[in-house]
C-alpha cells in the first residue's frame, strides 16, 4: 500500500513538472541544437585589424603538407584542404624548419579531424592571418593557458552572464572569421559557441578539430591569465 | 496498512536526522533547478554532449528533458524540504541520481569531453567536466535519499501534519482462543 501511494505521488511530481515545464517552453526562446554550419578553411580570412599590427613572428609552419613523393603534389590526407593563396614567404622558412615526411610536428599539424574542422596547420595560418581566436573551454583552464590573443567566451556564458558574454561578440564585427576551439577530440563545447554565435549573425566561423594542447605541444604561442 | 504511512520515528530522529537530511538534500535539488531553468540551451547542450540521446534522430527528447528535469528536481526538492509527499518525492530524487549516474559513466567509459551542468556554471563541489567526482557526489545524494525513502519524512513535516484521524494506528485485534474455550466449556455443560 505504501509503495502504490508512494508511486502515485511520484507520478503527481512527474505531472506537475511536465506541466511547468510545458508552460515554460511556451514562454522562453526555443532551445535549438541544431550543428552550426561551418566555413571551409579556404574561405578568405577577416582578422582583427589591431592584431595585424602586432609583432607576430610567423615562419614555423608550412601552409601545406610536405609532398609525398608517392603521391606526388596532392594532399588527399587533408580533409578540409589547405588555405589557398596564403602563401606568403612563411612557407618556405617553415619548409625548413618542419623538415621531411617523417617529422613529428607535421603528424601533429596534419593529423586527422573531424570533417570540416580545421587541422592544427589550418589553424596557425589563420591565426598568423589574424583571425578572432575564442576559447570555449572552461575559465579556469582560459586561465592557466590557452592561444595568444584568444578570447574566453562559453555558450553557458551567454546563459549566465550575458554581459560578459557580448563584451566578448561585440569586440569583433559579425563577418569576422572566428576560430573557436576546446580541448579537441570528442569536445562539444566549440561547436556550441559557432552554435550561439551563428544565431548572433556571424558568418564566418571555423572550428579547431584539435585542441588547445595540440596548439601548446607543437609550440606556438599561448599566454596565460586574461589576454 | 496504515501503519505503512504513520512514521514511527521518534521526536529526536525526526528533528535531528530527518529534517536535516530533507532540508540538505531537497536543498540540493532546488540550487541545481535555480542554476538550471534560467538556463535551458546551455542544460539542453549539456545533454546533447552526454551522448546518451541521438542528438540527430531525436532532438525533441533532449529539448523535453532539458525542461521536465529542471522543474522536476524544483518541485520535489521543494516536496522533500516541507516534507510533503517526501517519500515520493525522495524516491524521485533517487531515481534521478540513478539515471544521471548511467549518463556519468557514459561519458567516462566513452572518453568524451562533456559538460556537466549538474548546477549551471557552479563547481558544486567537483569542476564543471565530467569525472569521477561527480559519480561519487551522486552517490553520497543516494545514501539521504534511500534513507528518507525507507523511514519517511518524519514528524516534523507536512505529511504528519495532514495525516486524517481515520489513517491512525489501527488498535491490533488479537484472537483470544481462552474465550472460545471458554465457549466450548459452556456447550458442554448444557
Amino acid at each position: 500500500m505504501r509503495l502504490i501511494h508512494t508511486c502515485s505521488g511520484l507520478l503527481s511530481i512527474i505531472g506537475a513538472a511536465f506541466l511547468l515545464a510545458t508552460a515554460h517552453a511556451l514562454i522562453v526562446q526555443p532551445v535549438n541544437l541544431d550543428a552550426p554550419v561551418l566555413t571551409g578553411a579556404d574561405a578568405p580570412v577577416v582578422g582583427d585589424p589591431n592584431r595585424a599590427n602586432r609583432n607576430i613572428s610567423p615562419g614555423k609552419v608550412p601552409d601545406t603538407a610536405p609532398a609525398d613523393p608517392e603521391v606526388g603534389d596532392e594532399t588527399e590526407s587533408d580533409p578540409v584542404g589547405t588555405p589557398a593563396g596564403t602563401n606568403d614567404g612563411s612557407a618556405d622558412s617553415g619548409a625548413a624548419d618542419s623538415g621531411q615526411g617523417g617529422d613529428p610536428l607535421d603528424a601533429l599539424l596534419d593529423a586527422p579531424v573531424p570533417e570540416g574542422m580545421l587541422t592544427l596547420r589550418q589553424s596557425r595560418k589563420l591565426w598568423e592571418e589574424s583571425a578572432y581566436f575564442i576559447d570555449a573551454r572552461h575559465e579556469d583552464e582560459y586561465l592557466d593557458g590557452h592561444i595568444m590573443y584568444a578570447s574566453w567566451l562559453t555558450a553557458t556564458l551567454f546563459d549566465t552572464d550575458s554581459d560578459r558574454a557580448f563584451a566578448v561578440v561585440e569586440s569583433m564585427p559579425p563577418d569576422a572569421t572566428v576560430v573557436i576551439y576546446c580541448v579537441g577530440g570528442e569536445c562539444d563545447a566549440s561547436k556550441n559557441v559557432a552554435a550561439r554565435l551563428q544565431q548572433i549573425g556571424f558568418t564566418d566561423l571555423r572550428v579547431m578539430g584539435v585542441g588547445y594542447e595540440e596548439w601548446a605541444v607543437a609550440g606556438f604561442e599561448t599566454e596565460k591569465g586574461q589576454p | 496498512m496504515s501503519r505503512d504511512r504513520i512514521p514511527t520515528t521518534s521526536m529526536s530522529e525526526s528533528i535531528l536526522l530527518q529534517l536535516p537530511l530533507r532540508v540538505a538534500l531537497g536543498g540540493v535539488f532546488l540550487f541545481a533547478a535555480y542554476n538550471k531553468i534560467p538556463a535551458i540551451q546551455s542544460f539542453a547542450e549539456a545533454i546533447k554532449g552526454f551522448r546518451v540521446i541521438d542528438a540527430e534522430a531525436h532532438p525533441e527528447l533532449i529539448i523535453i528533458a532539458a525542461f521536465v528535469i529542471p522543474w522536476f528536481e524544483l518541485i520535489a526538492g521543494l516536496m522533500l524540504v516541507l516534507g510533503l509527499r517526501a517519500r515520493s518525492a525522495a524516491l524521485g530524487l533517487a531515481l534521478l541520481l540513478v539515471v544521471f549516474m548511467a549518463g556519468l559513466l557514459n561519458v567516462i567509459f566513452g572518453g568524451i569531453d562533456a559538460n556537466c551542468s549538474c548546477f549551471g556554471d557552479t563547481k558544486f563541489p567537483c569542476g564543471s567536466t565530467v569525472g569521477w567526482c561527480q559519480v561519487i557526489r551522486n552517490l553520497v545524494l543516494l545514501i539521504p535519499a534511500g534513507y528518507l525513502l525507507w523511514r519517511g519524512p518524519g514528524r516534523v513535516s507536512l505529511d504528519r501534519l495532514c495525516e486524517k484521524p481515520d489513517q491512525t494506528p489501527e488498535p491490533v485485534i488479537q484472537f483470544d482462543d481462552s474465550a472460545s474455550r471458554t465457549v466450548d466449556h459452556d456447550a458442554a455443560r448444557a
